[in-house]
């Protein structure tokens, strides 16, 4: 008996350090993310932030109302989803499709509102401000996103949905859809100088 | 990885830990310790297979999260069907045969209906379909629309399997499968005949196998939710069909590795020795015996993510230039005949040439490329006195010079300079450019031969509004097009060229720009035949050949004219003027026209699309009635009948459900992805830690429990 409370034990703990294991792993990335994303900015070129990475900064996110700031990763796959928000699609011309996992860096989304800020820094350190239109929830099964239909200069954060859910795999998305505001900020300015 | 060198201390403290318990040696205790070392050793192997099952799963999830399916229950899963197909292609003369045979294997524990969207040839004339379960074939009735789909209905209602094919396009068809049993295969057997090319001395022929996806231009009709689109291509008010044109598009990795390929046969019987047997888009076994040859292209199973092309050419000297077949069908005669007129060259003409080049996203990838190339190709053709402009359009025109200007140094670097920096992007507004293009200012030159270079794909969803701008506005000018990628629309291109009076060509790959390009822009100096005039023998009271009066010629095109209730006797007539004014007259004997068979097809065919034609030129609605009759009566599919077969014995019990499936297309080779699925965005963590924690807790209160139970 004891022994199975044992063997039990020592397998819950295992599995609980290893679901530790992810956000600590989000979280750390994202420090290291800092240094090659720098680097990126001053040598103009994309930096792996480690030698056997397979993805790359290209781009920081900033939610001022909720004091978040985070490096974006390229692609929307597994490899970089781990260690911050991919970017499913865009460059640097026309719509921005961001996606991120919502139990780490995407959980924020929940208490993003519609007039939300959103600001993104490209490799030329220059800021872009959003103001968020929309947050919607779609079925991913139902619906796809269509590039075309997307205005130019629109960003869309894309994470699972229901943020509290156990299941991985669930077919829900939150979908927030951002537009560029008018007038650029002092920050703007700031950031150029 | 991270997670295997995170396992490994752990794993080492096992270790350590089962060695302290062995301090004596008497059997009990061995046997303890072996039962230790067991556990610790399960636990370890628990480890190093944690990792290994979570870097699968989360392979898995990259592509789940852009492409699978899903069912009701939240399970990821691929497409519940699997995509076979056949072509078996017998090419006589100037028609091809082919037998393309669809497997649609159900990998699901559900039943299931198939919807598939595909591409036929642009000139396809489908004649018969067959459902084939296991032994069982069920042999397809040609039905007005409507009353095929309520067939099908029923059919699919009352548990039937049931198997439709219904015509969107004349190069796009739907074909639906109902009760598909789970686990089972059911068969869909195809046929449809098409016109071989024959251009410049060398036949051609194209097998589509998917689609680029195409831009529906126009207002959303449906009250769709304000900002989010549920699904791609909503109707619109100018293609208020887009829902059923525009397939899911995936990548060739996001499906099944069984599924989207082809076996492709074909067996060429030439009627005269062939050369050579070549293909831009595949690499090919050939296999040729005199005038016959057997193609295969290489690889067993061929990826459905480009067309396929087939060229051969006859012996140098041994082109035909003209040829007759015949055929008797239910106490008919119907005659074929090729002229191919002499490769005449005229006096060279000064141009006023626009290029109008399509920069849409559709095009982003390999296809801008050779659309760049393609561009820049036909810069060079320009001579001094020649005017020129260069236009691009995608959601909007945009034209490089207000007005065209001459083929003069510093305006051609001009415009290089503007082609090499041209980047795919946005929507395909073809109207718009045609609309540019054709109100734009003339040179400020009289007598220039007025000239509009297309070059796109063809991707969009209204082609017919399309036409009918270029019938309107082209005025003088001719309209010639040049079709772009792997998967092009032939028919927009084809027909865009034919109401524009003018001619066309598809490049298929970078290598092949140069060579494709010259034929057409040496074809464009002038038509080499002009007011043609084909005179038949014994022509019955109304004249019914197809096409009916044939349009101008360029080099090295023929004349092809199909003809019903002529007998293969006596003198065919063609004459037509050649460029310099001079007359040109040949005649052939009808008595040497060789055996053929689907020319009853190709004429009932061509007989559809004039009437189509006839209603378009006028703005009326088609005749309906007419057209089914046409069609009923040969055999062959119309846009306003549909082929329709039924099993006669229900097969799903009515308790069981039926799902369906929209089949996608592979998304054509060279061309960059527009339509995302939504990536997976979730982590096991929270399952993970929450399993650990509750099993932590359990174990922590048992614990609790033995101590106060022993003490």
């Amino acid at each position: 008996m004891t022994r199975f409370l044992v063997l039990l034990a020592s397998a819950s703990l295992i599995l609980l350090v290893f679901g530790l294991w992810i956000p600590f792993k989000a979280l750390v990335a994202q420090e290291l993310l800092e240094k090659a994303w720098s680097d990126s900015q001053t040598q103009q070129t994309a930096q792996r932030p480690w030698p056997w990475a397979d993805t790359w900064p290209v781009a920081k996110l900033e939610l001022p109302e909720l004091g978040v700031s985070m490096i974006v990763l390229e692609g929307g796959h597994g490899e970089s989803l781990a260690f911050g928000p991919g970017r499913v699609f865009g460059g640097e011309r026309g719509p921005l499709v961001l996606a991120g996992h919502r139990d780490t860096h995407f959980r924020h989304l929940q208490d993003v509102q519609p007039g939300y800020r959103l600001r993104v820094q490209n490799q030329n350190r220059q800021w872009r401000q959003y103001e968020v239109t929309d947050v919607g929830i779609v079925d991913s099964r139902k619906e796809v996103i269509d590039t075309r239909q997307l205005e130019d200069d629109s960003v869309l954060l894309i994470t699972c949905y229901p943020f509290d859910s156990l299941d991985a795999r669930g077919p829900l998305r939150y979908v927030v859809k951002a537009r560029p505001t008018q007038q650029k900020g002092p920050n703007n300015a700031v950031a150029i100088l | 990885m991270l997670l295997t060198l995170f396992a490994n201390p752990a794993a080492r403290a096992g270790f350590t830990t089962s060695r302290r318990l062995t301090p004596k040696f008497d059997a009990r205790k061995r046997l303890r310790i072996a039962e230790g070392v067991s556990l610790w050793l399960a636990v370890l192997m628990m480890l190093f297979v944690h990792p290994l099952y979570a870097e699968a799963s989360e392979g898995s999830e990259q592509g789940a999260g852009q492409l699978y399916l899903m069912n009701g229950r939240s399970a990821w899963q691929q497409p519940a069907l699997i995509l076979d197909s056949d072509f078996n292609v017998q090419v006589s003369g100037m028609l091809a045969q082919t037998r393309l045979t669809r497997t649609f294997k159900n990998t699901s524990d559900q039943w299931q209906e198939g919807v598939f969207v595909f591409p036929l040839p642009d000139k396809a004339t489908v004649y018969d379909l067959v459902m084939k379960v296991g032994e069982r074939r069920v042999v397809g009735r040609l039905e007005p629309k409507a009353q095929a789909r309520k067939t099908y209905e029923n059919a699919k209602v009352k548990g039937h399997q049931a198997v439709t094919l219904e015509q969107q396009r004349p190069n796009l068809f739907t074909s639906r499968i109902a009760n598909i049993p789970p686990g089972e295969t059911v068969q869909v057997e195809v046929r449809y005949q098409q016109p071989v090319g024959y251009r410049h001395g060398e036949f051609e022929l194209r097998l589509p196998t998917t689609l680029t996806p195409r831009y529906m231009p126009g207002e959303t009709i449906t009250e769709a939710p304000k900002n989010w689109r549920s699904g791609w291509a909503m109707p619109t008010d100018q293609v208020t069909d887009s829902d059923q044109i525009s397939p899911f598009t995936v990548r060739a990795d996001d499906v099944s590795p069984q599924s989207h390929r082809a076996t492709i046969a074909l067996d060429i019987e030439s009627g005269f020795p062939l050369a050579e047997v070549t293909s831009p888009s595949h690499s090919l076994y050939t296999h040729i015996d005199g005038t016959r040859v057997s193609v295969r292209p290489e690889g067993d199973r061929v990826l459905m993510d480009k067309d396929l092309i087939v060229r051969w050419r006859p012996e140098s000297g041994r082109e035909p230039a003209a040829a007759v077949f015949q055929q008797q069908w239910q106490g008919q005669d119907y005659l074929m005949a090729m002229v191919l007129p002499p490769d005449a060259a005229g006096p060279v003409l000064r141009r006023e040439l626009q290029f109008v080049i399509d920069t849409s996203g559709s095009m982003a990838g390999e296809s801008m490329v050779q659309a760049r190339t393609a561009l820049l190709r036909g810069l060079d053709t320009l001579r001094p006195g020649d005017y020129f402009n260069v236009i691009q359009f995608n959601s909007q025109a945009h034209a490089l010079f207000a007005q065209p200007v001459p083929a003069e140094r510093h305006y051609l670097a001009r415009a290089r300079h503007y082609v090499h920096n041209l980047q795919a992007d946005g929507g395909t507004e073809m109207a718009g450019a045609l609309s540019l293009a054709m109100t734009m200012e003339k040179a400020p030159v009289e007598a220039l031969v007025q000239q509009m270079v297309f070059i796109t794909d063809g991707a969009v969803g209204n082609e017919s509004a399309l036409f009918e701008k270029i019938r309107q506005g082209l005025n003088e000018r001719r309209l010639f097009t040049v079709g772009i990628g792997s998967a092009p629309n032939m028919h927009f291109l084809r027909e865009a060229a034919r109401w524009g009076r003018g001619d066309y060509t598809a490049i298929h790959n970078s290598g092949e720009v140069n060579q494709a390009l010259k034929k057409l822009f040496s074809a464009m100096e002038a038509p080499v035949l002009t007011d043609i005039d084909v005179r038949w023998p014994s022509q019955g009271s109304e004249p019914n050949s197809v096409p009916s009066k044939p349009g101008d010629l360029f080099r090295g095109q023929p004349l092809v004219q199909t003809i019903s209730g002529v007998l293969a006797a006596g003198e065919l007539e063609v004459s037509g003027t050649l460029p310099g004014g001079r007359r040109w007259r040949t005649r052939l004997h009808l008595s040497h026209a060789a055996p053929a068979t689907g020319l009853n097809r190709h004429w009932a065919r061509g007989r559809i699309d004039q009437l189509m034609d006839a209603a378009s030129l006028k703005g009326e609605t088609p005749n309906e009635s007419s057209i089914i009759k046409l069609s009923m009566a040969h055999q062959v599919m119309s846009p306003f009948t549909s082929f329709v077969a039924v099993e006669e014995k229900p097969l799903r019990p009515t308790s069981e459900k039926l799902e369906s499936e929209q089949l996608p297309t592979l998304l054509p080779a060279g061309s960059h992805a527009d339509m995302l699925r939504y990536p997976q965005t979730a982590t096991i963590w929270p399952l993970l830690s929450a399993l650990g924690l509750a099993g932590l807790m359990f174990a922590l209160a048992a614990a609790l429990r033995n101590r106060r139970a022993s003490a």
